[in-house]
């Protein structure tokens, strides 16, 4: 058990910058994913951490002790590859006994931790088979057993499920969730598919373009995105954003959107820190679950392009150009493309961000 | 006209049936789906409507002509290849014309008939471009103007967009759909992905080892499926799927240890499974008037809009999706409801009892 | 125009269309099977006849000099014939090791990244692109008396070296054998370089961070992995090697006396200078006996590979 305080990380290839000034406290046994789409720095930052790579500037420690002199082979870590890279040429059996073996360690002793691995791991039965042609889930319980044979203080997994069907997906995702309760070491899990973070992880960092953007609980970061960049990536669709301008009615307080019209005056709060934050242009933000929807009445106007239905879950899609958002419904709304549908978005969930900065005002 | 049918068609790749007796027909102009798990005969009954495989048994037409000894060109259908679909040493316009460059149509001919497409795809102002210059969704739809621009009259995708990332995904699905429409052609499309399947398919078919268990819309399927290996395939988190027991008296059914109950009148009398989909499990805090039986919390998944509860009653895992986030703790008590009208009652082979 | 993915299907055809495919190809193999086993044939004709072209008969009516397993009786007591093989064997069993060793050292080099990496691999390339008869010529000139090897090594010792390399009967074998490692040393770094890129990178950081030393992951997944490569490179080398001919016979031209008579020397003079084709045939034959036996432990242990990976 063992915390990584990531201080100042910067990472260069040549000219390009794959990871600015990153600083990050994960705690001692818990499960932090680092969240973002491809080429944001999370795979360069665990990387680092495993040692594998090199920072350029800044420090990673395991709880007080810094791991710049430390090589890869000895900081204790334990990593689970995105194709989990068993070694096909040995059986089940010399996959998870090979970093003991490495160590020297007596061979009866070895075989008493390999069958206690194996036992957890529900692979006793494997153990003389060739690891070349196991499934998939077997092949994942290997790659998480041999590591945690060596009791690694930490155990860092880079897209274990990325090439595993959509079905099979829930499946593995409960198992690995309880196998780190068995292990109880701190996992920190690299993805870019933000609904794997938010089911799995304690706490994520959400990163992009080599920059955090920021940590919480999946709870937290959902309903307080610190920036658009977040609002527009947690979620499944993403939070809606319409661009507007600060404007008082005779109600309060409202977003000028322009074509749109105007919209419902903005909770006291927001509207505070609206005031304070002096921000001309705004994204005014909902999240898709939280709009009511009719033909008519109050609320902005929007023309109903596409209507997606999966299963009971409807997907309206609204707008068109730069001002569209999606709705998302738990039952069929009756509306097709063509009409035109009037939403409110449920006050408290609504959001602002400054258009120039891209980050929330005020926090609610 | 361009309907698709197949009559009892079997494929066989020596001992193995990759297609069974399979019936069915693909309207014209439909956006239709195969789903199902891999080897389920998918992609052969993909390369059965090329040509690229003869049944061994049975018939396939398209447009009402019996195309058994026709052979893949002669068919008029086209595959929208994906991966390396454009030749990268070549413009948008030449990979569009290339098809018809190939059959030594004159220019005059090709040039309109280019034109004709890129129009209906709105890809003119980018025909210029090499496809490295080309957005992901830009270069989809030059790939399908290249499939197009012969005027099949069907186009068959195979799981096109399953190397995207989520994200991509959702948003390339809709817009799939949107250049179907506007074209009007028929659209065989394959995936593995359910949530894909419901949200673009006109019609779909559930495949399981190489036979159709159902066609029909995504949601007829989806609110009646026709038995339970397609009501476990749609919807996620999977329905729920519990052993239902009539109790001593004949006068009532239950399920999951007693917390489900229901009066025998409204089971179907063969009942053996009762299925429940989790956005149709209602869950309330325990109280003790409660009816029936308490169930424990085993597990709380939160997702932003909704929140999936896992719960353990009677030694058997149940799914329910709520929305928002509420506030209920692992290893609380809850009591569940569901209405009867929307359970699934399944007999004992698994098939769909009609209430 | 229709093409579909390989990984669409299964992609295996109807067996009717396989058994009229191979109906079809049947004349075609007809053909290879007589061009392959038509000179085999004849060779083994003629090695049980006394035969020579300077009889005035033809091949075909070499039975009339029949003598049964003379010339291979003869050939067991050769003493020239067996001094050529033992000579063929020193030669492999100093070179291919020397090749396979030096060519895996400059492949696990070549796997790091370092200044000039480019450059350096391609000279390393360049001997297996020279003409053996011109490498043959290279090295003749090189171990000349006035020649540039004995100029270095003056240059080393400071006094005047004047070695006569290829007419001293135990260092003449020392140069052809100099001549084959540099010639096809980089044969063995290719074919090296190629296995050792291909031991994917991640299992190599799964084994360092499972607490592995350069050594181990050497001997535990480095070595497993190219075991097919490996003996696929040997199993050349050893058949080149046995064959080699124009380097050697342009250098020396298999002497002084006999010394560095190669099997394909001993042959080549035996069928030129002696034209006793009979007893050529019989040697041929009992050489491509020995290197088919080569060739099938070399396959028979790849398939093996094959079916447990």
């Amino acid at each position: 058990m063992t915390a990584i305080h990531l201080e100042g990380l910067v990472k260069r290839f040549g000219d390009f910058t794959a990871l600015r000034a990153m600083d990050l406290e994960i705690r001692d046994g818990e499960f932090m994913a680092l969240l973002g789409p491809s080429g944001c720095g999370k795979s360069t930052t665990m990387n680092m951490i495993a040692g594998m790579e090199a920072p350029t500037q800044g420090r990673i420690l395991f709880d007080d002790r810094d791991m710049a002199s430390v090589p890869m082979g000895q900081r204790g870590v334990g990593f689970v590859f995105q194709n989990y890279a068993i070694f096909t040429h040995m059986t089940v059996r010399q996959n998870l006994a090979y970093g003991l073996k490495m160590r020297g360690m007596p061979r009866a002793e070895i075989d008493k931790r390999v069958g206690a691995v194996a036992e957890l791991l529900q692979l006793t039965s494997l153990l003389d088979r060739p690891s070349a042609k196991l499934s998939v889930n077997i092949l994942q319980r290997l790659a998480i057993g041999r590591s945690a044979i060596i009791e690694p203080a930490i155990f860092l997994l880079d897209e274990p499920l990325s090439n595993v069907d959509a079905a099979f997906r829930a499946v593995m995702r409960t198992e690995l969730r309880h196998l780190q309760h068995a292990f109880r070491q701190t996992m920190v899990y690299v993805t870019h598919d933000q609904l794997e973070a938010m089911t799995m992880a304690d706490r994520i960092a959400v990163m992009d373009h080599g920059v955090l953007q920021q940590v919480g609980t999946p709870l937290e970061v959902y309903n307080n995105p610190a920036n658009v960049f977040v609002a527009r990536f947690i979620g499944s669709p993403g939070m809606n954003l319409l661009k507007g301008r600060l404007a008082d009615s005779d109600r309060g307080p409202v977003v000028d959107l322009g074509q749109l019209g105007a919209t419902p005056p903005l909770p006291d709060a927001l509207a505070a820190a609206a005031r304070t934050a002096g921000a001309e242009e705004v994204f005014y933000c909902f999240r898709p679950e939280e709009i009511s929807i009719a033909r008519e009445g109050r609320g902005l106007a929007m023309p109903v392009t596409f209507v997606e239905r999966i299963g009971a879950r409807t997907i309206v899609h609204l707008g068109e150009g730069e001002e569209t958002a999606k709705a998302v419904f738990d039952n069929d709304v009756g509306l097709s493309a063509g009409e035109t549908a009037v939403i409110s978005a449920n006050e408290e969930t609504v959001r602002l961000f400054d258009a120039a900065s891209g980050q929330a005002i005020g926090s609610a | 006209m361009a309907d698709i049918t197949f009559r009892n068609v079997t494929k066989r790749y020596g001992e193995t049936i990759a297609v069974r007796n399979t019936s069915f027909t693909i309207e014209n102009n439909e956006f239709f789906c195969f789903f199902g798990p891999p080897l389920s005969g998918k992609s052969t009954i993909l390369r059965l409507i090329l040509g690229l495989e003869t049944p061994d048994e049975g018939e396939i037409l398209i447009g009402g002509q019996p195309v058994n000894g026709v052979s893949p060109a002669a068919r008029n259908v086209a595959m929208v290849f994906q991966k390396l679909a454009l030749f990268p040493h070549m413009t948008a316009r030449d990979n569009v014309r290339f098809p018809l460059v190939e059959r030594k149509q004159p220019e005059a001919q090709i040039v309109a008939r280019v034109a004709e497409v890129a129009e209906k795809l709105h890809i003119g102002h980018i025909l210029h471009k090499p496809p490295a210059q080309l957005s992901g969704g830009e270069r989809q739809r030059v790939a399908i103007a290249r499939a197009l621009v012969r005027d099949p009259a069907a186009y068959l995708m195979d799981d096109p967009i399953s190397a995207l990332d989520a994200r991509l995904r959702e948003e390339t699905r809709v817009e799939l759909k949107r250049i179907q429409r506007e074209l009007g052609k028929t659209l065989i499309y394959v995936t593995h992905d359910q949530e894909e399947a419901m949200s673009i398919a006109d019609r779909m078919a559930i495949l399981e080892e190489g036979a159709v268990s159902q066609v029909g819309t995504p949601v007829e399927i989806y609110d009646g499926p026709a038995n339970e290996y397609v009501a476990r395939l749609l919807g996620s988190p999977m329905m729920n799927i519990v052993p239902a027991l009539l109790d001593a008296s004949r006068n009532s059914f239950e399920a999951a240890g007693g917390a489900i109950r229901l009066p025998a009148g409204v089971v179907p009398e063969e009942t053996s499974n009762l299925g429940i989909r989790p956005e149709n499990l209602k869950v309330a805090p325990w109280t003790d008037r409660g009816e029936g039986q308490p169930v424990t919390v085993f597990e709380v998944e939160p997702l932003g809009g909704h929140t999936v509860v896992t719960l353990e009653a009677g030694g058997q895992m149940l799914k329910a999706l709520m929305r928002g986030q509420p506030q209920i703790a692992a290893d609380s008590l809850v009591a569940l409801t569901c209405s009867p009208e929307q359970m699934h009652f399944f007999g004992t082979s698994g098939e769909t009892l009609a209430r | 125009m229709v093409v579909v993915d390989a990984a669409g299907g299964g992609g295996r055809q109807d067996e009717e269309s396989r058994r009229l495919g191979f109906a079809l190809t049947v004349p075609a193999q007809m053909l290879v099977l007589f061009i392959a086993a038509f000179p085999l044939l004849m060779q083994a004709y003629i090695s049980l006849t006394d035969w020579s072209p300077l009889d005035g008969i033809g091949w075909w009516r070499a039975w009339e000099l029949w003598n049964g397993f003379a010339n291979y009786s003869d050939l067991a007591t050769d003493n020239r014939f067996w001094g050529a093989l033992g000579r063929t064997i020193i030669v492999m069993a100093i070179c291919v090791p020397a090749e396979f060793l030096l060519g895996f050292g400059l492949a696990i080099l070549f796997t790091g990244n370092f200044v000039g990496r480019r450059f350096f691999y391609s000279v390393l390339l360049m001997p297996m692109m020279v003409v053996p008869a011109v490498a043959g010529y290279m090295f003749f000139m090189l171990f000349q008396s006035g020649g540039p090897v004995n100029d270095i090594l003056s240059a080393i010792i400071g006094s005047p070296v004047q070695i006569a390399w290829l007419s001293d009967p135990d260092l003449a074998l020392f140069a052809v054998i100099a001549s084959d490692i540099w010639q096809w040393t980089p044969l063995m770094f290719l074919i090296l370089l190629a296995g050792l890129l291909g031991v994917p990178e991640d299992q190599l950081k799964a084994a360092t961070l499972l607490g592995a030393s350069w050594w181990q992951r050497f001997v535990t997944i480095v070595l497993p992995r190219m075991k097919t490569i490996i003996v696929i490179a040997l199993a050349i080398r050893v058949i080149e090697n046995f064959k080699v001919f124009d380097t050697f016979y342009i250098m020396t031209g298999g002497g002084p006396g006999v010394a560095t008579e190669t099997i394909s020397i001993f042959i080549y003079k035996v069928t030129t200078q002696e034209l006793v084709w009979g007893y050529v045939a019989a040697i041929g034959l009992t050489i491509l006996i020995v290197l088919s036996v080569v060739a099938g432990v070399a396959i028979k242990y790849m398939s093996a590979q094959r079916r447990e990976a």
